[in-house]
């Protein structure tokens, strides 16, 4: 599996990042935003890294991180973009890995980011349909619980 | 290639009917426990020390340490609390069982506990003295 | 709803991931003609499904969030209730993604013990599908025995955890119990005994006929889809690819163990009948092994409560496919991200592909292939593009509708019976019927 991790060096080079070794067989890649689609097609078609496991959302304060998790055999390969948060709108890469459809609508869900490509970006997934729309997004540091409780009308449960 | 047929189970379903059934006869037989069953929680008053270990590790937030006055050791004042259990919320972890380091507390074998009173599974054995 | 309803048809039914939105209905999940929100809304063309679209998310608890205000001792019980029948995998994902960002190892007796757990929730999740499969095709004599047998496992399981199905036996760094003593002739006799039992069922669904009507030549997905959909688990490995992460990355004590990971090339629901039998024989061979020579040591290591500053993801196998757990430290007492991503999920795109052209009455088989984990099929609401025809179903007037439609002569008899019994007519009945 070495061979695949020097040809996504290379790739990470030409995207103008590199790779960073998280730990033995576990490594982190950053690509911005306009290089991502080059690299994960490079990753999925050229190094036939298949299997993308999920997609991540983290807050990071100013922005969002949005990361691929992908696997092949023992190695796990994590591709992260960030977006900012006044402008939550991403390339979606349902043309390259059409599995990651629900894992985006979920993204979208949670953390407000907005797949542009998804064919059912616009379509709640996990959410109710009673959620108000003016209410932030939930898995953002921002969003406490308690007012997660009391906008929806759920009675509040023990501290 | 296997021959196809219906009634493949018949053999089996006629040494069926000559056995008896499975089904446990509970309750109206005792049932059968294994040794590290996990029933209701018991604590021994007399080995509480309220140090609130338990209380911190509980999961489901089942512990809650009642203050019970003070006493003086040498010419300190300390406080003394004790534990109250509700156990409605209990999930049978044995999280404070494992961490109780004075073997106050242990899951017993009872667990037939369902009861319309929430006031029946409030356990304050420690706290009333 | 500007496009006449046969140019609609045309453009749904043509082609794989055409994801265009043309080619979609606009059929909720809001919609006004919908009593409520559906599972699955499923567009028909007469008795062909056409399309599928799916609508999840009804027993969803927020634990991603409450995760981040609780320690990390209390995380791992919170997501052992993920799920029941998958709980010990839960648990063990969650527990070796944060094993990895301290610096303390886990004992070799603990891998072992972990990895004899996983295989006994594995041969009870398998079991508990097969008769959930035989129940589904109206054959409920195989549901009853197979349940009988799952008995025996939950049994083992009880005397070794103390609790059936949440079996709280992870810690951080280790397992909370020992194996009690004088456990191994027990062990060994079960095991024996559930592979047998595996065998004659594995011989019964070959041959019985109303099982290979119900299940023959139904749900084909080729493989190049189902990789591109990312399935996982039984999913990826019935149309004959090598997925299985107990082979390709080695966690828990699988790279000790004799593993033998079995894919099937027939890629129907007749295969993964059969796949998920010899999956369970290949697990009570394994705890026969590992209870055999079980290393001496110690099972656990006490890890201080506060977890240095990292983040780590870590993936096992459930009995459904493949688990993820992303663990992301600050340093603190409480985690700043938790992620978690069950197989199911990751099945969905493939269990949409696998409905289309199926007709109406084969839907229940096909969704319980998937081995579906997201609640019970309650409710389903169906769209007849011929017709125009919207109706809503519970799962017992499907199931009852594709008994009647493979085995019309049971029907006529119930109908007969029924017209004997007078006015206690089951209501569902007289609808499917």
């Amino acid at each position: 599996m070495s061979e695949t991790l020097v040809q996504v060096g290379k790739y990470a080079e030409e995207a103008g990042t590199k790779v960073n070794p998280l730990r033995k067989n576990e490594s982190l890649v950053e690509v911005s935003q306009d290089r991502l689609k080059e690299f994960v097609n490079h990753l999925v078609n050229d190094s036939h890294v298949r299997h993308l496991m999920t997609i991540t959302g983290l807050d990071l304060g100013q922005n969002l991180a949005i990361t691929y998790n992908f696997a092949l055999e023992r190695d796990k390969i994590h591709v992260r973009t960030t977006v900012p948060k006044t402008k939550p709108q991403a390339l979606s890469i349902v043309d390259i890995v059409p599995g990651a459809i629900l894992y985006e609508m979920e993204l979208h869900d949670m953390f407000g980011i907005d797949f542009i490509g998804n064919p059912w970006k616009d379509q709640k997934l996990l959410l109710p349909d009673e959620w108000p729309a003016d209410l932030a997004p939930p898995l953002l540091k921002t969003t406490k619980p308690s007012e997660i409780r009391r906008r929806l009308g759920l009675e509040a449960a023990k501290p | 290639m296997p021959t196809r047929k219906v009634g493949a189970v018949i053999p089996e379903m006629f040494r069926h009917m000559l056995e008896k059934p499975t089904t446990e006869a509970y309750p109206f037989k005792p049932i059968q426990l294994t040794e590290r069953f996990r029933g209701k929680l018991d604590i021994d008053p007399a080995k509480c020390t309220g140090c609130q270990v338990c209380s911190l590790v509980c999961p489901a937030s089942v512990i809650t340490m009642v203050d019970l006055g003070t006493r003086k050791v040498g010419d300190r004042e300390l406080k003394v609390r004790r534990p109250l259990f509700d156990l409605t919320s209990c999930i049978f972890c044995g999280e404070c069982v494992d961490n109780c380091a004075f073997n106050a507390l242990e899951l017993s074998k009872q667990f037939e506990i369902a009861t319309p009173n929430k006031a029946d599974l409030l356990m304050n054995k420690a706290v009333v003295k | 709803m500007s496009t006449p309803p046969d140019q609609q048809r045309r453009e749904e039914s043509a082609g794989l991931m055409e994801y265009s939105t043309e080619s979609l209905v606009p059929f909720g999940p809001i919609h006004p003609a919908l009593k409520e929100p559906e599972y699955f809304k499923l567009i028909l063309e007469g008795e062909r499904i056409v399309n599928v679209i799916p609508r999840i998310g009804y027993v969803h608890r927020g634990l991603e969030k409450a995760a981040e205000s609780r320690p990390w001792v209390q995380n791992m019980y919170m997501f052992e209730r993920t799920c029941g029948i998958c709980s010990f995998v839960h648990s063990l994902c969650y527990g070796q993604a944060v094993e990895e960002l301290t610096l303390y190892q886990v004992p070799r007796r603990a891998k072992y013990i972990r990895t004899i757990i996983a295989e006994m929730e594995r041969i009870h999740s398998h079991l508990l599908w097969v008769g959930l499969m035989g129940h589904w095709a109206g054959f409920d004599t195989l549901f009853m025995w197979v349940w009988n047998d799952r008995e025996v496992v939950l049994d083992l399981v009880e005397a070794i955890a103390g609790n059936r199905v949440h079996k709280s036996m992870n810690a951080i760094c280790g397992v909370r119990r020992d194996m009690p003593e004088n456990m191994t002739d027990r062990i060994l006799e079960r095991m024996k005994f559930l592979t047998d039992r595996a065998r004659y069922y594995r011989e019964v669904i070959d041959t019985e006929e109303t099982m290979l009507k119900r299940t023959e030549n139904l749900g084909r997905v080729s493989a190049e889809t189902a990789e591109k959909l990312c399935a996982v688990g039984p999913m990826a490995r019935y149309v004959g690819l090598k997925h299985d992460v107990r082979l390709n990355d080695p966690y828990a004590a699988y790279d000790e163990v004799p593993l033998d990971v079995i894919t099937s090339n027939e890629g129907d629901v007749h295969a993964l009948l059969k796949l998920r039998l010899d999956e369970l024989i290949v697990s009570a061979n394994i705890v026969s092994y590992a209870v055999k020579n079980l290393p001496d040591g110690p099972v656990r290591v006490k890890v201080p409560p506060i977890i240095p500053a990292g983040e780590h993801a870590s993936h096992c196998e459930a009995p459904r496919g493949e688990i993820f757990y992303y663990v992301k430290s600050t340093g603190g007492r409480t985690p700043d991200r938790v992620k978690s991503r069950q197989p199911t999920m990751a099945n969905i795109p493939t269990a949409l592909e696998m409905l289309k052209g199926q007709t109406l009455a084969d839907i229940p088989i096909v969704l319980t292939a998937i081995d579906p984990c997201f609640g019970c099929m309650d409710r389903m609401s169906f769209y007849d593009t011929e017709t125009n025809k919207k109706w809503t179903w519970s799962g017992e007037q499907l199931r009852q509708y594709g008994i009647n439609y493979y085995f019309p002569e049971r029907a006529k008899q119930q109908r007969k019976f029924a017209r004997q019994m007078g006015s206690s007519v089951n209501e569902s009945l007289r609808e499917a019927l």
